[in-house]
């Protein structure tokens, strides 16, 4: 994950594997500007944006644009969800099964089912990239 | 299992609210299935009035579709089933617009009756699917329903058998590999998709509850476009051993919309009688009734 955090954030350690999310308002690096008020509770799940290399996303929207047949210049980035690009299921299906070859991964059926964003299938890409070395 | 298709041309004179044909509803072993081909509607102003029925929320996801086409398709999508549901009212005055959604656990999307204003309750189910070139909704009473289209002409980008396989059952796999014209493969993949497709949205609790290689949807023998679903059961002893469910529970149409589309119908019959479960061969795909071509009612003639 490519966050760090501060010695006085207490949650929980959370390692690829687990599908839990945390997410702030700034996305990406979690540097110092966090406004953090140690003494207001800590929520108990907090999420971050995009956890997934830019390279594993672009690759991932390169695939995603070839699926759907965009044009070049068709805006797609971390956040674009497929539904929003006119995927339709058999669409996700095929993207999941390009996604896995380019990747050389098995995406479980219901995993690839739950991906709606082009960050949520590079995060899973890259955790089952992670989990085969 | 009964499919209707309705459609008609209807020429509206109203300038406000429209006037919506009202409808029965559809027996108990029937299914009304109504679509709409988006290329037909290009009036501006017709889709400007249609976006008066969405809800605030629908209109944002209208608005989050990237592209012209995507945003009118959406749009239309939800008119469909807004005008639909509303015209099996008896109350002729009520609004598409005042219709209320709700999703079930699973994400299903279901009429909220409790939240519609001049609503009666009915045991009313509908889906809807939608492809670039046409959107469809099935409405039937007292079973759930699923549906799903796709353009005949869809082009898979993967070796229809090696997607078959990854996805597909064996059996299922089997039959494909016996196809040996690749039109004729790929044709039989997208039957076989949209039937598959239709089932888990019928049964309405997400894909992880039917996984796509846990059953079998096989023609019946001795029907014309009769088709029967097999699950395959994995519980047993011995791994190698799998046991097979076929049952008449679910109920499949399989029919040609506009003759470019395959739109699969699966309801649940809770009687699952097996005789009533034919296809009228009257028209051009069975079914009792109205039947026709595009659904583009509002049709303004100015």
């Amino acid at each position: 994950m490519a966050t760090t955090f501060s010695a006085s954030v207490s949650m929980q350690a959370t390692s690829l594997a687990t599908p839990s999310r945390i997410s702030f308002q700034k996305p990406a690096l979690v540097r110092t500007n966090l406004s953090f008020n140690p003494r207001r509770s800590i929520p108990t799940r907090l999420s971050v944006s995009c956890a997934a290399k830019p390279e594993t996303v672009a690759k991932v929207s390169e695939i995603v644009k070839k699926q759907l047949s965009l044009k070049e210049d068709q805006k797609v980035v971390a956040e674009t969800k497929f539904a929003d690009l006119g995927a339709d299921s058999l669409d996700t299906v095929e993207i999941v099964m390009g996604l896995e070859e380019a990747f050389d991964i098995e995406m479980a059926e219901e995993k690839a089912q739950k991906i709606a964003t082009v960050e949520q299938a590079a995060e899973l890409i890259e955790e089952l990239v992670g989990l085969k070395k | 299992m009964r499919t209707s298709v309705m459609s008609q041309m209807q020429r509206s004179f109203s300038i406000d609210l429209p006037s919506l044909i009202p409808l029965q509803l559809p027996s108990r072993r029937e299914t009304h299935l109504w679509y709409i081909l988006p290329d037909e509607v290009k009036s501006t102003s017709l889709l400007k009035r249609y976006s008066q029925f969405l809800s605030p929320i629908e209109k944002d996801r209208v608005d989050q579709m990237r592209g012209d086409e995507l945003k009118k398709n959406a749009l239309l999508a939800r008119t469909l089933v807004r005008t639909t549901i509303a015209r099996y009212q008896t109350n002729k005055a009520v609004d598409p617009g005042s219709l209320m959604f709700k999703k079930n656990m699973y994400g299903k999307p279901e009429v909220d009756w409790q939240n519609c204003k001049n609503y009666n309750v009915q045991p009313l189910h509908f889906n809807i699917s939608h492809t670039d070139s046409l959107i469809a909704c099935g409405v039937t009473v007292h079973a759930p329903v699923g549906i799903d289209v796709e353009d005949k002409e869809r082009k898979i980008k993967h070796d229809v058998l090696a997607f078959a396989k990854r996805f597909y059952t064996t059996d299922e796999v089997n039959f494909l590999a016996t196809i040996l014209d690749p039109e004729a493969q790929r044709k039989e993949f997208i039957k076989l998709w949209t039937l598959k497709e239709a089932y888990v949205k019928a049964l309405g609790k997400g894909f992880s509850a039917a996984p796509f290689n846990t059953f079998t949807i096989q023609s019946k023998p001795g029907t014309e476009g009769g088709y029967s679903l097999c699950k395959t059961s994995e519980v047993t002893a011995n791994p190698l051993e799998k046991t097979e469910e076929c049952n008449g529970r679910w109920k499949f149409d399989l029919l040609e919309l506009a003759g470019s589309h395959y739109a699969a119908v699966c309801t649940e019959d809770d009687q699952a009688d097996e005789g009533a479960f034919s296809v009228d061969t009257e028209g051009s795909i069975g079914f009792s009734g109205l039947f026709i071509t595009s659904f583009s009612f509002l049709q303004e003639l100015l």
